[in-house]
């Protein structure tokens, strides 16, 4: 029982990074309803630039903050607009499969510049696990989950209370109409697009500064984790992005502790085709078929 | 010397491959009238109101608007130029509450005069005011909550003509607004239309429903196979008899 406790414990707080890499998923995929699929490598271009400060130049912390949520916006509006901005009209297809190849030449272009496997990255905080009776608590893991849970309120409260977050959702809900209510369409998904990517850039920030080390593996890992936990929360929800990598978090810490680490994988894709079996849209998701179908009576 | 028009076509031109839906028309609608552009189907009407709104670009030809050249603007530039329009098929936001499909054009009309802190978070008193009376006007300050997907079609329409004058247009381009209404809901278009024109905003009416066109346009200008055929009041426009022969004397047309 303690162990079940301690293991949801600290799945919780891993989840709550695969929640923010989700939030960033479903940033871009509400607006555009495409899945960039470079939407990971992006993260971990932008996190290179924060170990390579790091490394070369001994940057604290907060610097490395900084290069890598910055690093991972430019890296983000690299791809949109390489693969995004010129399909925006159609063709969802070619998008994503162009995300694919760009995720290829960011990873090895990270590479060519590290060549290293793994890079040391600054931790998060170093101090002793807090400790409640029989259960630890992880410092770096609580920042994590208090960060997950701000940023999702905030991004909550900027797409549902500014008019810039209106100013989206319009452009989500019907393009052609937001053109004509004068909104800048284009502006609005680089917008989008910065949005999700310096979301990504703080997950990855704070799960590598956990690990204290950056692998250019961390691209691919940070898809599947955000694409995992963004299709069980729920596509285009912000609370079931954060949901789902929670969910996720602690299926994954269980089944690790109880069935060993290549049992945790095999289980979290069970998760997420149990999921896709039983509830399509996602656990607060809509319904594939009547999300469709109330965009087409809002047309 | 002549006030400048709102908006003039300087021989404008649209072709989608062989086909010329809008061929060499000039055109100028005058400050605070209300110009009706009749003609039959498929005679290149709603191309030209796509060409003015920035749809799609121009073959040939000039737009200006105010004295200024708009023909390379991109749609979203237009709109809070001074160019707003509804659509034949309505286009609204289904899944944004009424209030929000009109707040969400307040904005455009309002961003040229504001700061960014403005533009992008608050949203002042006075612009909420005028959605609130805009609403009142168009009879839909009680579906202020609902959603837009949820209204009957003769409120999605007025909700469509509201949001395109949230936007703060000079000049507003209404595609065949009487479109599926019955006599009662043109009467109160009809009205809305005059009311709106009394307020300053010139407007450009397309419409097949010739007793609103007769009963308020102040010109009319006739198309045919994407030329003009002719322009001038009501009156004269009725008795011509090349207008006759294209347009009004195909009964099912009238």
């Amino acid at each position: 029982m303690v162990d079940l406790v301690q293991n949801t414990i600290d799945g919780l707080m891993i989840g709550s990074s695969y929640g923010l890499l989700a939030l960033g998923f479903t940033l871009i995929f509400g607006v555009m309803r495409r899945l960039n699929l470079s939407y990971g490598p992006s993260v971990m271009v932008g996190a290179y630039l924060g170990t390579l400060v790091y490394v070369q130049l001994a940057a604290g912390p907060l610097v490395v903050l900084v290069v890598t949520v910055l690093g991972s916006v430019l890296a983000g509006l690299y791809v949109e607009r390489l693969c995004f901005a010129p399909m925006a009209a159609g063709a969802g297809v070619a998008s994503m499969v162009s995300s694919f190849a760009i995720w290829m030449q960011l990873e090895q272009a990270a590479v060519l510049v590290l060549p290293r496997h793994t890079y040391p990255f600054p931790p998060l905080a170093t101090a002793d696990p807090l400790a409640f009776g029989p259960f630890y608590l992880r410092v770096d893991g609580l920042i994590m989950l208090a960060c997950a849970l701000a940023l999702s309120a905030g991004v909550q409260l900027l797409l549902y209370r500014s008019r810039v977050g209106l100013a989206l959702r319009a452009t989500i809900n019907n393009p052609v109409a937001a053109h004509l209510a004068g909104i800048d369409v284009r502006t609005a998904v680089v917008f989008a697009f910065a949005l999700a990517s310096a979301v990504g850039g703080i997950a990855g920030y704070l799960v590598l500064a956990t690990d204290q080390q950056v692998t250019p593996m961390f691209g691919m890992w940070a898809t599947f984790k955000g694409l995992i936990a963004m299709m069980i929360g729920g596509l285009g929800s912000i609370p079931g992005a954060i949901l789902g990598g929670l969910v996720l978090g602690v299926v994954e810490a269980n089944s690790q502790w109880y069935f060993g680490p290549q049992v945790r994988d095999l289980l979290a894709y069970v998760l997420l085709f149990a999921c896709l079996v039983l509830r399509p849209g996602g656990l607060l998701g809509e319904a594939p078929s009547r999300q469709q179908d109330t965009g087409r009576r809002g047309a | 010397m002549p006030e400048v028009p709102v908006l003039e076509l300087k021989d404008v031109s649209k072709h989608f491959g062989g086909v010329r839906a809008v061929d060499g028309v000039d055109l100028a609608v005058a400050r605070g009238e209300i110009l009706a552009l009749i003609g039959p189907n498929g005679s290149g009407k709603s191309t030209i109101v796509n060409l003015i709104c920035g749809l799609f670009p121009l073959t040939a030809g000039r737009i200006v608007l105010d004295g200024a050249d708009i023909s390379d603007m991109p749609m979203h530039a237009r709109v809070s130029g001074g160019v707003a329009r509804t659509f034949q098929n309505i286009r609204l936001f289904g899944q944004l509450t009424v209030w929000q499909n009109l707040w969400v054009a307040q904005n455009s009309g309002e961003q040229r005069r504001q700061g960014f802190g403005r533009r992008w978070f608050g949203g002042s008193r006075s612009a909420r005011g005028e959605v609130e009376r805009t609403l009142e006007f168009f009879d839909l300050a009680h579906k202020s909550n609902e959603l837009a997907a949820n209204l009957a079609f003769g409120e999605q329409r007025r909700l469509e003509f509201a949001r395109a004058l949230s936007a703060k247009p000079a000049l507003l381009l209404l595609d065949e607004p009487a479109a599926g209404m019955n006599a009662e809901e043109i009467d109160q278009l009809d009205n809305r239309i005059r009311k709106v024109r009394d307020d300053g905003v010139t407007i450009l009416l397309i419409e097949h429903h010739m007793e609103l066109v007769m009963s308020i346009a102040d010109r009319i200008a006739v198309l045919n196979f994407g030329r003009k055929i002719a322009e001038g009041t009501p009156a004269s426009v009725q008795a011509n008899p090349v207008v006759r022969e294209a347009y009004l004397g195909t009964p099912e047309q009238v």
